[in-house]
């Protein structure tokens, strides 16, 4: 009797283990609800993000720090830099949220964030961000981006032409550079589409 | 009526010569740079001429381009007149030393200490001149003179010489390196003074006596900090007090952020009443910007803060419970259960349920959401019921008026020297609220009683609480009729440098009378910050309140004060 009970408590376990059961239970059992102003864990809004890092600059604990993050619109902003936020330092004060000028930053309504490790804490945008163009929208803004790019480009090399071509020995020093400034801009969005 | 003009001209003819200069920045503020020499004669003036008996609070400012210290006294009157006097004395900067007070005003001590311990202003004739929130390392190199440059990072513990004291203790020195005593970040010669304990120990005088510790952590204390009594068989014959353990640097914290930033930091100062901290700060900023508030705008404060205020005493009176009779007295965890029906209403505004950071300068952050009005309406009338339940409750409790009434008793005349303010005065008799004396927003057109008690004993305070919970109830009610559509911030936008100037602001907190004392000098971030928290006040007068009660009544008396050394210490 005693030995089938042993056995039964050793193999509750084994069994158990491979299995997903309850372990903890929440309490209460449903969530509260959650007012609109609730200052949650933040959402991102990165199709209108323009990555200014004025909720880096506001924020009093210094949590936000801008990254690389490959879902942003690349029409906006060609370094695409996105807020990524160490809850390990954030009180949700809501000063970031107030200053964002394209109202692209908000506070949700999650507020567990339960990690195993401490690097868990610090949301990357890819976590952060609620709204975010699919692989498909990237590669056609970039097409879109590289036309653009292109067009200039080639408005600038013309204007630099008809320029060289009125005023050669004054201005050569002031093209010069001109043009090294449009190469970079037409390269860039093949970086960003490598990566 | 005294305005601040009457009171200027009344010191410059009895003491020609002694006002440097002045500013009559309205009828309730008068700002004066007094001689130093003449200091207490003005001082001893003002208390007996013209009922300024109130000392609210000194402040010590270090004007570093100037080369000179300044030490602002705080002066007010309990309810005479509704003038504020800030007296300014200046000395310099190399010897720094002014006239002590605490000849005068017995509540002069603690802020005396500290403007000594942050800045190294000596001050003569202080009776006892110690280290009050810092620690011993820290004394002497005093932290918020402007020049300070900071405390060697000794954390990591790599630094640590072992040494072995005489009695056999294993203790760790860390030695400074030359490079920081050149830079002058360590201390070389420290101030002399008789440490904690031995000050203790020099008060017992027989066998009988002994020294029992009530904290730093004790089940009794709201925060931490430590009550020694010095005990003959159950009589307390003397009480020590050390507070600093959670001293945070709040004030030179705010020095180095920017004035918004600032605001998220007055949450932290005392996370029960975070919403008056939040209006104490931007009402100050907003004198001095001269901001206009929108009406809306203000009755959404108001609201707030009287929310604020009711979960505030709730919590107060239920910890009460809980220090005179363990977790056995009932009404603690009802008072929980309704706090949270108020915290949540609070939270639908605010999106935060303690640390709100909601009022802004010239406005606040949120609208009130759709159907606010409503759900007030329905939470209120229940907790007006459930507040007169308890006022029935204690009243009946023959247990209860045994065990508490006519313990603590500080008298009318008491009160008012030692500065305590806010419901431990009420108790007493003393009508003096700041939302009557120093008013600000729109609390002048509202309707509501000033409550008061009789005794000011420990059981009166916690009726004053409660009665104080209606009222509140009562101006919310009002509020929500009252309240107009419109913006709620200002069209004025608010610039991120705050011109040249100072104010001074005072609100009611839950706990007493809230004053903050802010300068700028144009800059993006606050020149100096000076919270006058209701609390230190308060704890300064615990130790001669429980000369010669029984044990078990210290820890009621110093409950019933509802304390939060969080504030006290910053």
């Amino acid at each position: 009797m005693l030995k089938r009970k042993m056995i039964k408590n050793f193999s509750w376990p084994l069994k158990t283990a491979t299995r997903e059961i309850e372990i903890t239970r929440l309490y209460p059992e449903v969530m509260m609800e959650l007012p609109d102003a609730e200052r949650g864990i933040h959402e991102l809004d990165a199709t209108i993000c323009i990555g200014c890092g004025t909720c880096a600059r506001v924020c009093p604990n210094s949590c936000i720090e801008m990254v690389h993050f490959k879902f942003g619109s690349p029409l906006k902003n060609k370094k695409m830099q996105f807020p990524q936020i160490d809850y390990g330092r954030c009180m949700f004060c809501g000063l970031c949220v107030d200053d964002c000028p394209v109202e692209c930053l908000k506070m949700g309504k999650k507020v567990t964030m339960a990690g195993w490790e401490r690097e868990d804490i610090v949301k990357r945008p890819d976590f952060l961000a609620t709204k975010r163009f699919t692989a498909n929208e990237v590669a056609d803004l970039e097409a879109e981006a590289k036309r653009i790019a292109a067009e200039k480009a080639a408005a600038k090399k013309a204007a630099a032409g008809k320029e060289g071509a009125s005023k050669k020995p004054a201005k050569e020093g002031a093209a010069a550079p001109k043009k090294k400034e449009a190469a970079p801009a037409a390269a860039k969005p093949k970086e960003g589409g490598a990566a | 009526m005294t305005n601040a003009n009457d009171v200027l001209s009344s010191i410059q003819s009895a003491f020609p010569g002694a006002v440097l200069d002045s500013k009559v920045e309205s009828e309730r503020r008068l700002w004066a740079t007094i001689d130093s020499k003449k200091i207490l004669d003005v001082c001893k003036h003002l208390t007996s001429k013209l009922n300024f008996d109130h000392y609210s609070g000194a402040a010590g400012v270090d004007w570093i381009a100037r080369k000179e210290m300044e030490v602002v006294e705080i002066m007010a009157s309990h309810g005479a007149h509704q003038v504020v006097a800030m007296l300014k004395v200046k000395t310099s900067r190399e010897n720094p030393s002014v006239k002590s007070l605490t000849g005068l005003y017995w509540n002069a001590n603690w802020y005396e200490r500290e403007i000594w311990e942050m800045l190294g202003i000596n001050f003569e004739g202080h009776p006892e001149l110690y280290p009050l929130l810092l620690s011993d390392e820290l004394v002497g190199v005093w932290p918020w003179r402007k020049d300070y440059k900071g405390y060697p990072d000794l954390t990591t513990g790599e630094r640590a010489v072992q040494i072995t004291t005489p009695e056999g203790y294993t203790e760790y020195h860390i030695p400074p390196t030359p490079a920081e005593v050149e830079a002058g970040t360590v201390v070389v010669e420290r101030p002399k003074y008789p440490s904690f304990r031995e000050r203790e120990e020099r008060e017992i005088k027989s066998d009988a006596e002994m020294i029992m510790h009530l904290g730093p952590q004790h089940a009794m204390v709201p925060g931490p900090f430590l009550l020694d009594v010095l005990v003959e068989g159950e009589r307390v014959r003397k009480a020590f007090l050390d507070v600093g353990y959670i001293h945070k640097g709040i004030e030179k914290i705010m020095e180095n952020r920017t004035w918004l930033q600032g605001i998220t930091y007055t949450d932290r100062m005392c996370y029960v009443a975070s919403l008056s901290n939040n209006e104490c700060y931007c009402g100050a900023v907003e004198k001095i910007l001269g901001l206009e508030v929108p009406l809306r705008a203000q009755y959404i404060r108001v609201i707030l803060e009287e929310l604020s205020r009711i979960q505030s005493h709730l919590i107060g009176t239920g910890e009460f419970l809980t220090l005179i009779a363990g977790v056995g007295y009932a009404p603690w965890q009802y008072m929980i259960i309704d706090r949270e029906q108020i915290i949540s209403l609070i939270e639908s505004v605010t999106g935060a349920r303690l640390t709100h950071t909601f009022v802004r300068f010239g406005g606040v952050r949120n609208d009130l959401p759709e159907g606010f009005a409503d759900k007030c309406r329905k939470v209120l009338p229940y907790m007006k019921s459930r507040t007169e339940e308890f006022i029935e409750l204690f009243e009946q409790d023959p247990i209860y008026h045994k065990r508490m009434d006519g313990v603590g008793i500080i008298r009318p005349d008491d009160a008012k020297r030692m500065g305590v303010s806010g419901p431990p005065l009420r108790a007493t008799g003393v009508a003096y609220d700041m939302r009557k004396e120093d008013p600000i927003l729109v609390y002048p057109e509202l309707d509501f009683k000033v409550t008061t008690g009789t005794k000011g004993d420990s059981a009166d305070r916690i009726d004053v609480r409660l009665r104080e919970m209606l009222e509140s109830i009562h101006i919310i009610e009002q509020c929500l009729d009252k309240i107009p559509e419109g913006p709620i911030k200002t069209d004025v936008k608010v610039p991120k440098k705050v011109p040249v100037g100072e104010a001074y602001y005072r609100v009611e907190d839950p706990r007493g009378e809230m004053g903050m004392y802010v300068i700028s000098d144009g800059g993006d971030k606050p020149y100096r910050v000076k919270v006058r928290g209701p609390f230190y006040a308060t704890f300064q007068t615990l130790t001669p309140l429980l000369e010669g009660v029984y044990i078990a009544d210290a820890v009621a008396i110093a409950g019933s004060m509802d304390g939060c050394p969080s504030e006290a210490d910053r």
